[in-house]
């Protein structure tokens, strides 16, 4: 346990949580409507007609970007954490099947993977937004779809190396099932690395996100986006730049966060082995 | 003699595989575009043709085929060049892409150039010197930098050097040419997304090169940290930063669309953001193929010069480099 | 392969008093204290010790390349050299050492194939020393290489040195790594567990090499291994250490026929004899074959792992399987107990084929025949109380979750661990203990048959003696029929009634131990024989 208190893994859990928490609790941490225009193009400090101050200033349509960006925060967090899930669920189950079994259900199962990871990743996310129209359900599915083959790699590495040990041997010869020995000898004998490739993930999902906002392919207007923020505060940046710059400090610091914890998780992970 | 056809039946297989691939990727992007043709007949038209409009339109160009008609007719007017009319900018889309690929070709190329010497010699001095202060700073940077998506990188690097020190074009429109200037920032975004990756996995594969018996040998027969790292420790290190720099290219392909339409780059990218906005139906299935073939080939170069740099190594190295994105080149999990 | 009678030489490497610290936190405050040893040309002075002795540290040390976190302490360290006189090397800069290293010591590795560069042609790697020295030229350099490749009684030297590493064998390689020591003629030679991961035959060869070293080159060997067998053979004097302190040092003749500590004559006994004991019978066993085995085989694609093979085992006895690394022994280990599909033939124990059964009845029958294995590193479950891997094996063959936890609780207490082990990890045990638990596990589903598969190969001579006594209390108690599977025919010929000797996927030679033993009939198992260590002096 001691292994885990490290600056990385403090500093990480820090940011992330921060974010979790203004998620989660954005009604009363918001001081204005973020949907309300107010006043356009508000500098950060200024103060609000009727009381109060524009923190971070307000955007194009008078909007309070403080409060589009605590707002903004609840659709990455929900749709990166949700869409890394489904990820898990579908790469976990096919992965292990794949190591575990290997021959032809691995041969297909990795074809297939390979197929979808042969899209660049935001060019498979057009494709699919454009198909099916961009709505939140419709960004799950196609971060789901993208990021199942990675997970799918990594288990099915995992499952085909420990299938090697010889306890999974000894649980083989003793008549266990095939279900426990996948789901109660191999899988939290993975959960290792597991952790620390979800903490990735949901760093490498919450970009991409950001990203497709950044290319409008997002949420829909009006709702606050922290990458729509970016694209429609581009063309004044060069006035405003605080239209910019705070969506994007908003964005960097919690994929931070989790690199961090992923990191640090690795490293206190390598620690332990080590030392006992 | 048993070699070379060895190494050619291994290519003839490796290609048969990506011919597969392929093809199960255009049967992919085809049934997702063209699968509801009603879709497809008010992209191509536009939201205000009428009901009637789109039947004939429908008729006409056989949509009312079955399906795998329509498909075998897509793709052989793919493999033979014929990509479809772009709906928004009224062209061939072949003609469409051709130039905007040389330009990102061209922004990639330059991207790789500046990456990979700065990734592996940043990865190989961390590794070489594993818990010295270089080496933390290197994987601090490496983290900080991979944390910043491409577009907050290009918003803060434009702050800096655009609208404060106003060294730099704030866009990079290729209007009289390729120039430095304007290659300057796309490039520098790049980099920043992708070398922090390559190099923690160089790192790393130094650091498990530099612990190995082998090494240790050489160090027990009196050779010196210059020899060792030049004549043992590359060569066998080489291999997994090899295969990472390969599976950055898909990810590369996805920050060059940010960053081209960031800056206004008359590249792929922008052609492909444009055609998502207007549901350009073509032009998006032509661009996903491109995208997926750059892939392909990438992969397969990645193999060929994993099996040059050593032929046994090859699917250990892959196994290791492929199987966790953390960068710890471990073998099991326990 | 007599032992050198000693020449009153002044000594080349001369050890006092030498410390070397660990970090904070470790188990012990010193890796090794206080030792004492003079290493004299044309002599080989074996240090001998089981796990946690320090001899590995003792090697580093006078390689100077101790590993990070581990100092000198105290002590002296000197190394004579005619024209330069004694050299400190507990002084010595890295620089300094580098002149030293492959020039004046040498070192001899114990993994052969992964010592040597796998993407450089060995060839080349020998040449390399002496690049590194600045001796000789590019043009000369590759005739001298393949002249030490002569000398290490290599065919065919010019196709071995244009080959990598993975194209050779782990003995080929060895050999390799002897050249490359010998290469500068260094006065020191230090050769870190050599043979350890070689077959027996390889061994062989490489002991019988080493010693020409000694006699030819005249050069102090210093040889570190926890095989006694292997210093009855070649050392001329011997050095005992434990968790880091020197027991006893004194001539082969002393140590091994009079040794005068006590952790010296408990090492000694329990090395496993070559001379076949009496076995007693178990007790009301009932008469009759066991384990039946009839054209059982195994291939794979073009590979004959196994040929067909036929024996039976009489029941409460034990067979040993005995051969060299791809004998086929595993693959007939896993084919018994169904963990691989057999090519043809059957394996029937006490009546039921389990070559053949599926599905319920193939789980019902897997009770009946049990497997331990080697490695007691990856046998357990790291996430799984040891109670409860015990407890699952019960609940398996029918027990309800109370019956397997008693049960669990029981055979703890019966392989000599204590029932409060119960909820810990497999991490908070040692080698010797977690063979225990294995063993434990194996007789909770109540099998007539175990295969022990290498099963105390990996551990320590000492804590190896107790689980071989407990396998046969257990026996004698449960009237078990076991098959042992082994490389080692010291332990062949303790544990068991019949032998049968495997090579190249078939039995060539099945008899009783003593038969086989004292009059083999098969030239292989006559050269086996005649390749295992240390047979006359211990």
């Amino acid at each position: 346990m001691k292994h885990f208190r490290r600056p990385t893994i403090l500093i990480g859990a820090g940011l992330v949580g921060v974010w979790v928490l203004v998620a989660l609790f954005a009604p009363l941490l918001a001081p204005f409507d973020p949907l309300k225009s107010l006043t356009p193009l508000a500098s950060p400090g200024a103060p609000a007609p009727g009381g109060g101050t524009f923190w971070l200033g307000t955007d194009l349509l008078g909007r309070d970007i403080l409060s589009r960006l605590i707002y903004g925060a609840r659709p990455v967090v929900a749709l990166s954490t949700l869409a890394t899930l489904t990820a898990y669920t579908v790469g976990v189950s096919a992965g292990l099947l794949a190591g575990y079994y290997g021959r032809w259900i691995d041969t297909g199962l990795s074809f297939l993977a390979n197929v979808i990871l042969s899209f660049p990743v935001l060019v498979l996310y057009i494709v699919v937004i454009v198909a099916l129209g961009p709505s939140p359900i419709n960004v799950v599915i196609a971060v789901t779809f993208a990021s199942a083959p990675a997970v799918f790699r990594i288990v099915r590495t995992i499952a085909a190396d420990l299938k090697q040990r010889d306890f999974i041997a000894a649980a083989v010869i003793q008549g266990e099932s095939a279900w426990r020995i996948l789901f109660i000898e191999i899988l939290p004998n993975a959960t290792g690395p597991l952790t620390v490739d979800f903490c990735l993930r949901l760093g490498y999902t919450t970009i991409i996100i950001g990203a497709l906002g950044f290319l409008g392919l997002g949420l829909p207007p009006p709702a606050p986006d922290w990458g729509g923020m970016v694209n429609e505060g581009r063309a004044l940046a060069f006035a405003f730049p605080h239209l910019v710059i705070f969506p994007c400090l908003a964005i960097s610091s919690l994929v931070l966060g989790l690199s961090l914890l992923a990191d640090g998780l690795n490293e206190a992970r390598d620690a332990q082995a080590r030392g006992s | 003699m048993i070699k070379l056809t060895h190494a050619l039946t291994g290519l003839g297989k490796r290609l048969g595989v990506m011919a597969l691939t392929m093809l199960t990727v255009s049967l992919l992007v085809f049934l997702v575009l063209e699968v509801n043709v009603d879709e497809v007949a008010a992209k191509v038209l536009g939201q205000f043709s009428t009901a009637a409009q789109r039947h004939a339109w429908l008729l006409q160009n056989g949509y009312f085929d079955p399906v795998p008609i329509r498909y075998a007719r897509w793709l052989w007017g793919f493999v033979t060049g014929n990509w479809g009319l772009s709906t928004y900018y009224h062209a061939d889309v072949r003609d469409l892409i051709l130039p905007r690929l040389a330009a990102t070709g061209v922004l990639m190329g330059a991207t790789l150039a500046v990456t990979i010497p700065l990734a592996l010699g940043l990865g190989i001095l961390a590794g070489m010197r594993q818990g010295s202060g270089v080496d933390r700073g290197v994987s601090v940077l490496a983290i900080v930098t991979t944390s910043i998506p491409e577009f907050a990188s290009a918003v803060f690097l434009s702050a800096i050097f655009v609208f404060g020190l106003g060294w730099l074009p704030g866009v990079s429109t290729l209007s009289s040419g390729v120039t430095i200037k304007e290659l300057v920032l796309p490039v520098t975004v790049l980099t920043l997304s992708s070398a922090g990756y390559i190099a923690r996995m160089t790192r790393v594969s130094m650091v498990e090169v530099m612990a190995s018996p082998y090494v240790r040998t050489a160090r027990l027969k009196g050779a010196s940290t210059l020899r060792i790292v030049f004549a043992h420790a590359l060569r066998n290190a080489l291999g997994a930063p090899v295969t990472v720099i390969m599976l950055q290219i898909p990810w590369l392909l996805s920050g060059v669309i940010v960053v081209e339409v960031f800056f206004a780059y008359p590249g792929f990218g922008t052609l492909l953001y444009q055609a998502s906005v207007n549901s350009d139906i073509y032009l998006i299935e032509a661009c996903a193929m491109i995208g997926v073939v750059a892939v392909v080939v990438s992969q397969l170069i990645s193999d060929l010069i994993n099996t040059w740099l050593n032929p046994r190594l090859v699917r250990a190295i892959r196994k290791a480099a492929l199987q966790d994105p953390t960068v710890s080149v471990e073998a099991s999990a326990g | 392969m007599s032992p050198k009678i000693m020449t009153p030489e002044p000594p080349i490497l001369s050890v006092k008093s030498l410390s070397v610290a660990l970090p904070a936190g470790a188990d012990r405050p010193f890796a090794i204290h206080d030792i004492s040893l003079d290493l004299r040309p044309a002599e080989i002075l074996c240090v001998v010790g089981e796990s946690g002795s320090g001899k590995s540290i003792l090697s580093s040390t006078m390689m100077g390349a101790l590993p990070r976190g581990l100092a000198i302490q105290s002590g002296d360290l000197t190394l004579s050299d005619k024209a330069l006189g004694d050299i400190d090397l507990t002084a010595l800069s890295e620089r300094a050492w580098r002149t030293i290293r492959g020039r004046r010591i040498a070192m001899i590795p114990q993994e052969p194939m992964a010592a040597l560069n796998p993407s450089a042609k060995v060839g080349r790697q020998i040449e390399e020393v002496f690049a590194i020295h600045g001796r000789l030229t590019p043009k000369t350099r590759p005739a001298e290489a393949l002249r030490l490749i002569k000398e290490m009684h290599l065919p065919d030297p010019e196709r071995i040195a244009a080959s990598y590493p993975h194209q050779l064998s782990g003995g080929q390689c060895q050999r390799i790594c002897i050249a490359m020591a010998l290469a500068l003629s260094p006065d020191v030679l230090i050769a870190d567990e050599p043979t350890t991961a070689l077959d027996v035959t390889s061994q062989a060869q490489v002991l019988k090499l080493i010693c020409e070293l000694r006699d030819i080159h005249r050069q102090a060997v210093l040889f570190i291994t926890h095989d006694l067998g292997v210093v009855a053979d070649i050392a001329d004097r011997i050095a005992v250490m434990e968790k880091g302190r020197l027991v006893e040092v004194g001539t082969a003749e002393q140590i091994l026929k009079h040794p005068r500590q006590p952790y010296t004559q408990a090492l000694i006994a329990a090395v496993p004899s070559f001379e076949p004991k009496p076995r007693a019978p178990v007790p009301n066993a009932k008469p009759g074959h066991c384990l039946e085995v009839d054209g059982l085989s195994k291939t794979y694609g073009r590979t004959r792992a196994l040929k067909p093979a036929n024996l039976t085992v009489e029941r409460a006895t034990t067979l040993a399987v005995v051969g060299e690394s791809g004998s086929g022994k595993s693959t007939l280990a896993r084919l018994l107990v169904r963990l691989i599909e057999p090519s043809d033939g059957t394996a029937v124990v006490n009546g039921h084929d389990l070559a053949r059964l599926r599905g319920t009845a193939l789980r019902q029958a897997r009770r009946r025949i049990q497997m331990i294995f080697q490695d007691p590193f990856g046998s357990l479950n790291p996430r799984r109380s040891v109670g409860g891997t015990i407890a699952r094996a019960a609940e398996l063959a029918g027990c309800t979750r109370q019956e397997a936890e008693a049960r669990a609780k029981a055979l703890l207490e019966r392989v000599g661990l204590s029932a409060s082990a119960y909820a810990r990890r497999p991490a908070a045990f040692s080698g010797g203990q977690r063979q225990r638990v294995g063993i434990a596990r194996a007789l909770a589903m109540r099998p007539d048959v175990l295969i022990a598969d290498e099963s105390v190969s990996a551990l320590d001579v000492s804590v190896q003696a107790q689980v071989l006594t407990l396998l046969r209390e257990l026996q004698m108690e449960l009237g078990l029929t076991i098959v042992f599977i082994t490389h080692d025919l010291r332990v062949a010929a303790q544990i068991s009634d019949r032998v049968a000797v495997m090579r190249s996927g078939e039995i060539v030679e099945l008899a009783d131990t003593a038969s086989i033993i004292l009059d083999p009939q098969h030239p292989y198992t006559r050269a086996l024989i005649a390749a295992a260590p240390g047979r006359g002096a211990i």
